[in-house]
């Protein structure tokens, strides 16, 4: 550590007063834009946005969705993570890998791809025709449906990742002593496993969650109009209706989810830290 | 149940669903057909050539390319003294300091354009073009800052402080003990903000204009209007692109241990 606290400073501030002139300055201001009203200071467009029923349903399906696409990864994640540590060190870092991978790739290209697999004249409902399961081809696309496969396949890697390193730091015997002692998978899981690995839960679960919740290119691509969330709420009323004061409100949801997000994140990381 | 067979129905089960949407893509850009089908109508590689010769995603390319790198140097320039007076001063305020630069990955990226565009480039009149590039490095700079403190923190303050003592000034100092020693952690950096940037969607939303749009919006513009394979034979080709990459990054400088 130097001593000298005017040359630290003076590295510093260039970052900091590009991060705050450029990025929290028009920021802050976005956000004041719901406060304003022509009688002074309010929080009425507050009362106003989720007074709009279809304000509401989307909101509610915002929460709805990352809820359920954290909860179905967590499920799968369990299964695949404990999958992967139990195999041979050798193949564990190309099976690390395979599963990491798709987070490398464009989010285009990967919502993309389901487009190609729902869509009206689609893989799966080709299937579907084919086998005779139905006559005319159903609608997958533009549904929750689509949105949900889509944002579980974006994020789901991130689930996986979380709780590899969660087991990795499980004590390697405590399965295996609770099978000998009689316990059954159910009682395994429940007793050992999952408050084992309770932090890597959380943390994976916080960024599927929060990651679900700030989607834009899935649910623009795979729910459209018909199914807006946040994001695309934002989108379509600044570009359809110049509506700022609903921009700023639905701004400030994300914002505030976010940064409760990464509080919990880092509360967790000094947490054990310091243990 | 065999518990080596259940592992393995989990894992391809887990895999098909991850990674099989990309092989269809890769066959559906192999079509010899004029419409995005799988499976594949006829073998072909024209949709491939095609990608090079549609004029705006030749445009939009050089948009990203450019982003990525300039925007990533950029936030090098702006985060590696940051990470190293992080690290080696006691900043007053330190944890303000790192509260304000890694705020960008807090708020999304949708916001931060609207932002921007709404009271930078509108009111004072800057243009898309320099907007996107500050949004772009406002975006990189907390990675930045982040991949190489970690590496900076690594770096024993001794070796410094002999070079101090040896005689070397302060700059003298970094540039000879504390550069060379955190390459591998600068390189890391700049990979992770290149394939941050270039992914990037959100953000260039609302700071794109005519004749200025970066490829991923090209590409949902594109796709908006047009159901043939092209985009997948695009999509297939950006993939490789950023896997090459970053297995390159792997192989060389360890890209793991910074990240």
């Amino acid at each position: 550590m130097f001593e000298n606290r005017a040359i630290g400073l003076a590295l510093v501030l260039p970052a900091a007063i590009f991060a705050a002139a450029l990025f929290l300055l028009p920021v802050g201001i976005l956000l004041s834009e719901a406060f304003q009203t022509e009688s002074g200071w309010s929080v009425s467009a507050y009362g106003e946005f989720f007074a709009s029923p279809r304000n509401q349903t989307v909101f509610f399906r915002t929460l709805k969705l990352a809820s359920l696409v954290a909860g179905v990864s967590a499920v799968i994640g369990y299964a695949a993570a404990f999958a992967i540590v139990n195999l041979p060190a050798s193949s564990r870092g190309r099976m690390f890998g395979l599963v990491t991978l798709p987070l490398m790739i464009s989010p285009v290209a990967r919502t993309y791809a389901w487009l190609v697999i729902l869509g009206r004249t689609g893989f799966v409902n080709k299937i579907l025709v084919d086998l005779g399961i139905t006559e005319t081809p159903i609608r997958i696309l533009f549904t929750e449906t689509a949105v949900f496969i889509g944002l579980l396949q974006l994020f789901l890697p991130l689930m996986i990742i979380s709780l590899v390193s969660a087991m990795e730091n499980m004590p390697r015997d405590a399965v295996p002593a609770a099978r000998i002692l009689g316990a059954n998978w159910l009682q395994v899981f429940v007793r050992v496993i999952l408050p084992l690995t309770r932090e890597g839960l959380v943390i994976g679960g916080t960024l599927v969650f929060t990651g679900s919740m700030t989607a834009y290119i899935t649910p623009a691509i795979l729910g459209g109009s018909k199914v807006l969330m946040l994001e695309t709420l934002l989108y379509q009323r600044v570009t359809v209706a110049n509506d700022f004061v609903s921009a700023s409100v639905i701004a400030m949801i994300l914002i505030v989810m976010s940064f409760s997000a990464n509080l919990l994140l880092k509360r967790l990381a000094t947490a054990r830290k310091s243990r | 149940m065999n518990s080596r067979l259940s592992t393995w129905i989990i894992l391809g089960l887990t895999l098909t669903f991850l990674i099989g949407p990309f092989l269809i893509i890769i066959a559906a850009a192999l079509s010899a057909g004029n419409n995005l089908a799988f499976p594949p109508q006829g073998l072909s590689l024209k949709w491939f050539i095609k990608v090079f010769e549609v004029e705006s995603f030749r445009a939009s390319f050089g948009v990203s390319i450019f982003l990525a790198i300039f925007g990533t140097l950029a936030a090098l320039v702006l985060g590696v003294p940051a990470a190293y007076a992080m690290t080696r001063y006691r900043v007053p305020g330190a944890e303000t300091v790192k509260l304000i630069v890694s705020s960008p990955i807090i708020v999304p990226g949708i916001i931060v354009g609207l932002a921007l565009l709404q009271y930078l480039v509108i009111p004072l009149g800057v243009g898309i073009g320099p907007a996107l590039f500050l949004a772009h490095t406002a975006l990189i700079l907390p990675y930045a800052v982040r991949v190489v403190s970690a590496s900076m923190e690594n770096l024993r303050v001794d070796m410094e402080e002999a070079a101090l003592l040896l005689g070397c000034n302060r700059f003298g100092a970094f540039r000879r003990i504390v550069l060379p020693n955190i390459r591998g952690g600068v390189l890391a950096a700049f990979i992770l903000g290149f394939v941050t940037s270039f992914n990037q969607v959100p953000v260039s939303l609302f700071l794109s204009g005519p004749g200025l749009r970066t490829l991923p919006i090209d590409m949902i513009a594109y796709m908006e209007i047009n159901y043939d394979p092209s985009v997948a034979a695009l999509s297939a080709l950006l993939a490789f692109m950023s896997v090459g990459i970053v297995f390159a990054a792997e192989r060389f400088i360890g890209l793991s241990r910074y990240v």
